[in-house]
């Protein structure tokens, strides 16, 4: 199905590894993806705990529609395949691609953003805000630390576009858009948690 | 797929024994394959909770149950596929806290929902 690329050397390693130090720092980001995680864990067991105190506000049947949220989830899903992609493009040295690839990433990030930002206006508008019950303050606090590690995703994005254009593919540009791609999984993973735990058992 | 796994020896250090487990892996193929089956396979797994919720096709318990399965299933596969979760410079040490943060993570909201489930009216 696969044949090692021609023209690379069976024990190459990708030039982000092949920098000890750019390499530690991969090393470092996974330990912070891992204290992020822990903060999103407790989040979800806040949310897990308030889901059904309501008090007089909506439930999560009522308030959910699930349209926009299949949106942000197929839009996140999408953004995770392409800078997926720009990653193996980065590889193979083909820097129009990667170009492609991200900037394709951000767009698809942005229209996430905006999708989550005008259901949450949505929901306000209705009277559905943070302070009306504990499953409200449960599902903002979760899904807007969610949404605001996006919105923070493609400000460091943007960025790296640009260091890209002024640097190229360097070591430390290659390992600077690895790590940006474990981040962005890692938030597309955490979304996943949030579309099945908060939106689709909202609909059970 | 496993023509393409290729093991790395670091010139400075190699493998432990008992380590053996941690030795990274690479990856690298022709043509992105294991890109588009692994987008592939993350919209079957979120259209196939999509359709078993929308349906309300099993009991609720057992539904939440298969939903989780297929969002672990989710998490795995971005985890293998996209994070290039086993790729490193020397042993591969991101295994062990990622193992430890999964353990407290699921934990901690296992145990928060579990509590609840008494309704013994201490909440």
């Amino acid at each position: 199905m696969s044949t090692p690329v021609v023209g690379e050397s069976q024990h190459q390693i990708p030039l982000e590894f092949a920098n000890e130090e750019e390499s530690l720092k991969i090393t470092g980001f996974w330990m912070f993806l891992m204290t992020d995680m822990i903060i999103f864990a407790s989040l979800f067991a806040v949310f897990a705990v308030y889901r059904s105190r309501v008090a007089a506000g909506p439930t999560p049947d009522q308030l959910f529609h699930l349209g926009p949220v299949i949106l942000e989830t197929l839009l996140l899903l999408t953004s995770s395949f392409t800078i997926g992609m720009a990653v193996y493009y980065m590889r193979k040295d083909n820097l129009a691609a990667v170009y492609g690839w991200f900037i394709a990433t951000i767009v698809l990030g942005a229209g996430f953003v905006i999708t989550e930002v005008h259901d949450f206006v949505t929901y306000v508008h209705l009277g559905a805000t943070w302070h009306v019950s504990g499953f409200l303050s449960g599902f903002f606090v979760l899904v807007g630390t969610h949404g605001s590690h996006v919105t923070f995703g493609i400000m460091w994005a943007l960025t790296l576009l640009f260091q890209l254009r002024r640097r190229g593919l360097t070591d430390i540009t290659r390992r600077k858009l690895f790590t940006f791609s474990l981040y962005w999984h890692f938030l597309d993973i955490v979304w996943v948690f949030i579309f099945t735990f908060v939106y689709l058992y909202g609909k059970f | 797929m496993s023509d393409s796994l290729q093991q790395h020896e670091s010139s400075e250090e190699s493998m432990e024994p008992g380590l053996e487990f941690l030795a990274p892996k690479f990856e690298s193929e022709a043509f992105p394959w294991t890109q588009i089956m692994g987008y592939v396979f993350s919209l079957v797994l979120t259209f196939a909770a999509l359709l078993l919720v929308i349906n309300h096709a099993m009991a609720p318990t057992l539904l939440l149950a298969v939903i989780i399965v297929l969002a672990l299933g989710q998490a795995g596969l971005q985890l293998g596929v996209f994070m290039h979760l086993r790729e490193s410079r020397g042993p591969a040490w991101q295994l062990l806290p990622l193992a430890l943060a999964f353990f407290i993570a699921f934990g901690l909201i296992g145990v928060s929902y579990w509590i609840m489930l008494f309704k013994t009216g201490v909440s």
